[in-house]
Order: C-alpha cells, then structure tokens, then sequence
C-alpha cells in the first residue's frame, strides 16, 4: 500500500485545480503529519512547434517559468487554509509521449503517494469523446491507492 | 541546377518527351524543392538520384468545395525508368478544423507520413511509396499511384435501392472495411494517427477492390487523447457506408420513403455526438439495420453511454456484425 499520508496534488493554475486545493486545505488546514506534492505536468510541443525555429529547452523553459508561478499560487491557497510551508514539495515533468493522466500516475508512483488529488472540469460528452477526460483516465487506471476528484 | 548538369541519356529523354515539347521554355531543375510554388509543369525534381519530370498536379476537394490544385503534390514521370508516381513536397501547413463546438488545430507532418510508409510497406491497405531527403533536407514522398475510385462513389455503383445496397453490397464493403480499422488498428499500436480519416481518403483499387488508406501527412495535436478525432472519424464512415449518405433532418424530411413521419420520431440522442444534426440512430431510418450494428453506430452519437477507446474495440464489434450478415 502506498504512502497513505503523502498526497499528490495536481495543480494547473485553473479554476479546477483551485478548488481542489482549496477542498485539500479546508480537509487538511492545521495538519503536520501529512506531506504534499504538487505537481504541474505540461505537454511535450506539438510538433508544428519546432517548425517555427523554436526549440525544446525554449519551450521547457517557458513551461517550468509557468509551473513556478502556479506552485507559487497553489502554496499560498494551501496556507491559508494553515497548511505548514514544510510539508509541502512541488514537481513539476513533461508529458513526452504519454497522456497527462500517465504521467500523474507514474508520478504517483516515483513519490509513492497514496493518493492523487486533481479538480474536476466538468466536460461534455463530446469534450471527453475527443479530446479526454484526466480525472476519468485516473479514476479507470487507479489500483492500490485512492483518487479524489474534485468539483 | 540546370539541364547541362543532367546525365546525357536523361537529358535526351527530357528533350523528346512529350511534356517538354508541348511547353514553350526551357525545363527547370529543381534539387531543392523548398520553395514549390516555383515548380511547374515541365520541370525535373531531382530527388534519391532520380529525375522526376512533372507531369501534372493532383487534385482534391473538401466537401462541398470544388477540387484544386494541390501544387505541393505533382504527377511525376521518371525519366529513367518512365514510372509514374507522386510527389509529395514538404509543405508545412498549420490549419484549424472545426466539429461541432470544438476546433482542433491540424498541421502537415511530412515525418509523420514517412515514417508511416516506413510501417506499412508491403501492408495492401495502405498506398505505397518512400521519403527521400531533397537536395536542400527536405523530405519529400514518393508515392505509388492507386489506380481505383474514392471510396465514397464506389458505394453509389451498383444497385438503387438502399434495400437492396444493405443486403448485397454493404456486407462485402464491411468486410473490406473492417480491413481498414485493422490497419488503423495497426498505426495506433505504434504511435501514429491517420490524421485524416475521410470516406475520400480510402480508394478501392479497380482490379482488386481492395479499399487502400491514403494520405496521412495531417497530423493533430490531442495530447489527453491521441487517438480521438481518428476514432470519431472511423465511426464517422461506418455511419455513411450504412446510409450510404448523410442524413440531416432535412433530407429525412425530403426523401420519398422518410418524410415528417419519420422525422418526428428523431431525437436528439439520435444525432451525432459532434457532428451537427447528421443522424446517427439509422436503424429509424431504416428499419432493417440489425440492432446488433444500429449499436456500433450508436456509440457514436449523443446519447452513447461509452465510446469506443481503442480500434480494437470497434474492430471486435463490427467483426460479429459482419459474420452474421453474411
């Protein structure tokens, strides 16, 4: 069994994960025993991306400049809420070659978190159809540890 | 490049051909195609030590527009061994399509469609041909003709009644179709998308009536969910080969056999999940379709509990279908 006190928390600066993390800090506010991770994943370029000259640690860099700002937003929502600075770590990874929900669950797994926390956008049918559903990737693959969608 | 570069016997040949003669200047050599709106009729691509002598240009029409000009894809001719074939140049093209409330942004991946060729040489169908780097890098594909008529007119060949198109025509098309998903199937397991799966995109080569994929230079952009817009697309046909058309609530209302009658039992779950007012609950329509494939179609439409993930999963469903028709 996983980590049960180490929570995964993905964060990408919308209103979704926002409400996530505020839900985490209202559930978890004045705890010391727990540990959280944040995690920002990205997508790898599309591959027009390289047609216009630009390269990878270009779009890397512009990437992980993003994922500071955003670590830096959901640290201060999770402290409101009396969440200690301490327990909390940040990780932020590429998707390269495989869906973001993967990445969230190899991730998971590198940390040994026992569960994974994201936001719920709240898709259409279509919407999933086409262009998928993280939070339902996440809810069909998980095995030995928990998933907290919320919305 | 000019033509006294040429090899003799090639240059001879050039001077004598009948595209030459037919033109009135002097034939450019182009061992750069970068810039191919250069390239004109009567000019020679030197591409993998051969000389290509364009002999015209492909064509393509999106529906409901008329076909033009695709100069970025000549007819060839090989001076040498006189094979025709076509000419794929690199264009990089970034472009938005829309279905229904949502737009995806498509681009051209001249490597994509390389390393494709690569995968499914040899393979019946998909369209055969090579990429070759041009003299300034770029990667230009060669393609094999297909002599044979676009999937969505071959359909129209044949008997005139839907009734009778269902009975006789359709299990053979399905048979061959169900080819194609494999094939699909086939690209998805090694990493790679279509990019443009359309009823035009399949040709049924006319001494063999084998159905051949072609044309997966697009590409797109769907990082949670690769695969999608090929699903969707593949559904999309299967929709069409059935009605052998696309029905909307106005040509339901416009067909002698359909009428207000049967438009008034449409619902909304019975229309395409992202394709605006195209019905997908065809066995309303056409009360012969057997549930067991009304239900493939239905899983895409607005009413579908679950949608097919993988190929496989439309492959296995269809395959039973197709058994029981016979």
């Amino acid at each position: 069994m996983a980590e049960n006190k180490r929570f995964l928390i993905a964060v990408n600066g919308t209103e979704a994960s926002t409400k996530a993390l505020n839900y985490f800090g209202a559930l978890f506010g004045p705890a010391k025993d727990i540990e959280c991770i944040l995690l920002n994943i990205y997508p790898a370029p599309p591959p027009h991306y390289y047609q216009s000259g630009k390269s990878l640690p270009d779009y890397q860099l512009e990437k992980e400049k993003g994922a500071q700002t955003i670590f830096q937003g959901s640290e201060d929502i999770l402290i409101q809420h009396g969440i200690s600075p301490e327990i909390i770590k940040t990780k932020c990874v590429m998707a390269e070659n495989k869906t973001i929900s993967q990445v969230i669950l190899d991730s998971r797994e590198e940390v040994d978190c026992g569960t994974i926390v994201v936001g719920k956008r709240g898709v259409s049918k279509a919407e999933e159809f086409l262009f998928g559903s993280i939070s339902s990737n996440l809810i069909h693959q998980n095995n030995n540890f928990a998933v907290w969608v919320v919305g | 490049m000019e033509i006294t570069d040429l090899p003799p016997d090639i240059a001879r040949k050039l001077k004598f051909h009948r595209v030459t003669r037919s033109i009135r200047r002097t034939p450019n050599i182009f061992a750069d195609t970068s810039d191919f709106t250069s390239i004109d009729y009567g000019d020679v691509l030197v591409v993998d030590d051969r000389y290509l002598l364009v002999t015209g240009y492909t064509k393509e029409g999106r529906f409901g527009v008329d076909e033009q000009v695709k100069q970025w894809v000549p007819r060839t001719e090989d001076l040498d061994s006189g094979q025709k074939q076509i000419v794929k140049l690199v264009f990089h093209e970034t472009f938005e399509i829309t279905l229904g409330q949502f737009t995806i942004t498509c681009f051209r991946n001249p490597e994509k469609e390389a390393s494709i060729l690569e995968l499914v040489k040899d393979h019946p169908h998909f369209m055969q041909g090579y990429g070759a780097l041009d003299g300034a890098d770029n990667l230009v594909r060669i393609l094999d003709i297909i002599l044979g008529s676009r999937l969505d007119r071959y359909i129209h060949k044949g008997p005139e009644s839907h009734e009778q198109y269902f009975v006789e025509k359709l299990p053979v098309i399905l048979k061959q179709y169900l080819k194609c998903l494999e094939g699909i199937g086939m690209l998805h397991k090694n990493g790679f998308r279509h990019g443009d799966i359309r009823r035009d995109h399949i040709l049924v080569e006319y001494d063999t009536e084998l159905f051949r994929w072609i044309d997966f230079d697009y590409d797109f952009y769907l990082p949670e969910k690769p695969f999608g817009l090929d699903m969707y697309e593949l559904g999309n046909i299967l929709v069409y080969l059935v009605a052998r058309d696309d029905f909307q609530p106005r040509s339901i209302l416009e067909h002698p056999e359909m009428g207000q009658e049967i438009l008034d039992t449409i619902e909304d779950g019975d229309l395409s999940l992202l394709s605006q007012n195209k019905v997908t609950n065809l066995a309303k329509l056409f009360p012969y379709v057997p549930k067991s494939l009304n239900t493939i179609l239905m899983h895409f439409s607005r009413s579908a509990p679950v949608f097919y993930e993988t190929v496989d999963e439309m492959y296995s469903d269809l395959g039973e279908v197709v058994d029981r028709m016979g």
